[in-house]
């Protein structure tokens, strides 16, 4: 009965993809996250870094490896600003840590569950964006909530696009 | 021991990440000495590093994406201009020779303004070089309004550049890179530029705010300010030249801090979403490059033609008066020339009165009731008023006939009144 405890039903669910998927799709969401936004003339209502992290995160299931992709994505973003470099970084480190952590708990092939999730993990990340900026390190910010609201949404809708695409190049044992 | 680490090994890598994340923003920071906490402007190597490679990733896909884009575009915009450009040569000369006549005419204020600034002490910059660049992308984030060049240190830009479109000013270089360049769009949170607004002549400081707009803030409330008013660079900041479209004033809003302050949301002359190709000012100086002053000079080249024209035309219309009947009596004595003063003697300082020189006007040669000088009334057929004598002309000894006007009634002292029979 060993062979069915929590380690290896976990195992069973963990997904797999080819190496060039883990190195492309990150660098493919950053580079349009840098480029779209000047085809959409400035609407900038999502945020595909983010999205791709959820999505690894609660694949692989695994806090540390969600924290550190968190990690990678937000230092890009940050470094592609004027902002200080950090920012993003924290915020998607907790989300990559929170959606790694859920995704051991939940199912995570219910398309609604990880719609709900990828709107509230944005605007938490949001939020603790603010809270960096305003609370942590006194700087003047103006935030206009319904932005962040928008982008929540574009992040849903992208992921309703993006994750049965991204589930059909997973490795299949 | 051991346990304690694999048990909690999530969280306390979590830990560590955040708190070294942490440190580094706070490195980031520093405090102005108005007490309020901001970013270094010039970022630190650790940072730079750290931007530098983020960019050398991130650069090379988007240029790729961004030359398909422009391939694509230009291979069909190409297609359809090869219908056009006859048409659009030939539009685009006349406004060449149309601006070229206009910078003729602008140009003698200039040169004066040049010569008052100078008299001030006031050395004016003009734009010397600039180098054309593409847009290549951006930050990703709506609170970063910045974007990348696809030349760097290595084309001769650097910080603090001035990036403009023809339509007006669009930001300055943030950083540099070997190839690539960051800017710092007018309409950032961050970003800073003097301006002046041209009629009222009031001088701040544009920013962007959260929406992405440009407001010019801290201005006192002033009711001649209204919607529609040019905004230029003021120049005083060092960066852009002065006198550069920066756009028109789209609103005024009250600021909501200070009650007397009102905040001027301006409207962009440059379309700072989509750009493509912008100029980077790399060179400032007091003096017109080379291309501008050849410019001038074709202008100045033109305006000479134009005067050569002109005055062709007064020396023709000169011939024609000549040449026609005018007013001037050919056989009216000649006026007599001034005499010289006599050596020796002082000059007359005796007032010559001055007449007025009234035109003679000359007699006709075959005269008829209309001719000046003859008031014959033309009566109506059935009017029973008496017709009034009217003395013939009579031929002068020289041949010229001459009008006799009619005698004055008596009692009257009016000409033309009919003569009563005794």
């Amino acid at each position: 009965m060993e062979v069915f405890g929590p380690d290896y039903r976990r195992d069973l669910e963990i997904r797999r993809y080819p190496i060039l998927i883990y190195a492309l799709v990150p660098l493919a969401s950053l580079v349009l996250q840098a480029w779209l936004p000047r085809l959409l003339r400035g609407y900038v209502w999502f945020d595909l870094p983010l999205v791709i992290t959820v999505y690894f995160s609660l694949g692989r299931r695994s806090p540390i490896q969600g924290t550190l992709m968190g990690t990678t994505m937000g230092l890009f973003e940050d470094a592609l600003s004027n902002h200080a470099i950090g920012v993003n970084g924290i915020s998607k480190t907790v989300c990559g840590f929170l959606a790694s952590s859920v995704g051991v708990r939940i199912d995570v092939e219910n398309r609604t569950i990880r719609l709900i999730l990828i709107l509230l993990l944005s605007l938490l990340s949001s939020a603790i964006y603010v809270f960096i900026y305003r609370i942590l390190l006194g700087m003047e910010l103006e935030w206009n909530w319904w932005t962040e609201a928008f982008k929540s949404v574009g992040n849903s809708l992208i992921a309703l696009v993006l994750f049965p695409l991204l589930d059909s190049v997973q490795i299949r044992e | 021991m051991d346990s304690f680490f694999i048990r909690y090994r999530n969280p306390l890598v979590l830990l560590v990440v955040l708190a070294a994340q942490i440190v580094g923003l706070a490195v980031q920071v520093r405090r102005t000495p108005g007490g309020r906490d901001t970013l270094d402007p010039r970022d630190g190597p650790g940072v730079r590093l750290i931007r530098l490679w983020a960019e050398d990733v991130v650069a090379p896909p988007e240029r790729l994406f961004h030359g398909s884009k422009l391939g694509v575009i230009g291979l069909w915009q190409g297609y359809l201009d090869l219908h056009n450009v006859s048409q659009q040569n030939k539009d685009l000369q006349k406004t060449i020779d149309r601006l070229r006549l206009e910078q003729a005419s602008l140009l003698e204020d200039a040169k004066q303004g040049q010569r008052l600034q100078a008299l001030l002490d006031f050395q004016q910059k003009y734009i010397y070089k600039t180098v054309a660049a593409q847009a290549i992308g951006a930050s990703g984030s709506d609170q970063a309004r910045v974007f990348y060049l696809d030349k760097g240190s290595a084309d001769g830009l650097d910080r603090d550049m001035a990036v403009i479109t023809p339509d007006g000013i669009v930001g300055k270089v943030r950083d540099v890179f070997q190839h690539t360049a960051q800017v710092l769009a007018i309409n950032d949170q961050t970003s800073g530029a003097g301006v002046i607004l041209e009629t009222t002549r009031t001088r701040g400081i544009l920013r962007g705010n959260a929406a992405g707009q440009t407001q010019i803030v801290g201005i006192l409330a002033d009711q001649r300010i209204q919607p529609g008013e040019k905004v230029l660079t003021a120049g005083g900041d060092q960066i852009f030249p002065r006198g550069l479209a920066v756009g028109v004033v789209q609103k005024i809003v009250r600021d909501p801090d200070r009650d007397a302050f009102i905040d001027i949301i301006v409207a962009p002359a440059a379309h700072i979403d989509r750009l493509d190709e912008v100029l980077v000012i790399t060179s400032i100086a007091s003096h017109f490059p080379p291309e501008a002053q050849q410019d001038i000079a074709t202008s100045e080249a033109v305006k000479g033609a134009e005067a050569a024209a002109i005055k062709d035309q007064k020396k023709a219309s000169e011939i024609m008066a000549e040449r026609l009947p005018g007013l001037t009596d050919p056989n009216a004595p000649a006026a007599k020339p001034a005499t010289p003063p006599v050596p020796g003697q002082p000059a007359s300082t005796t007032p010559v009165p001055v007449t007025p020189t009234v035109p003679k006007v000359l007699p006709a040669q075959r005269p008829d009731r209309y001719s000046p000088g003859s008031s014959a009334v033309v009566p109506l057929p059935s009017s029973p008023t008496p017709k009034p004598k009217v003395d013939k002309p009579t031929s002068s000894p020289s041949g010229k006939s001459t009008v006799t006007a009619p005698r004055k009634a008596p009692g009257t002292g009016e000409p033309g009144t009919p003569r009563r029979n005794p």
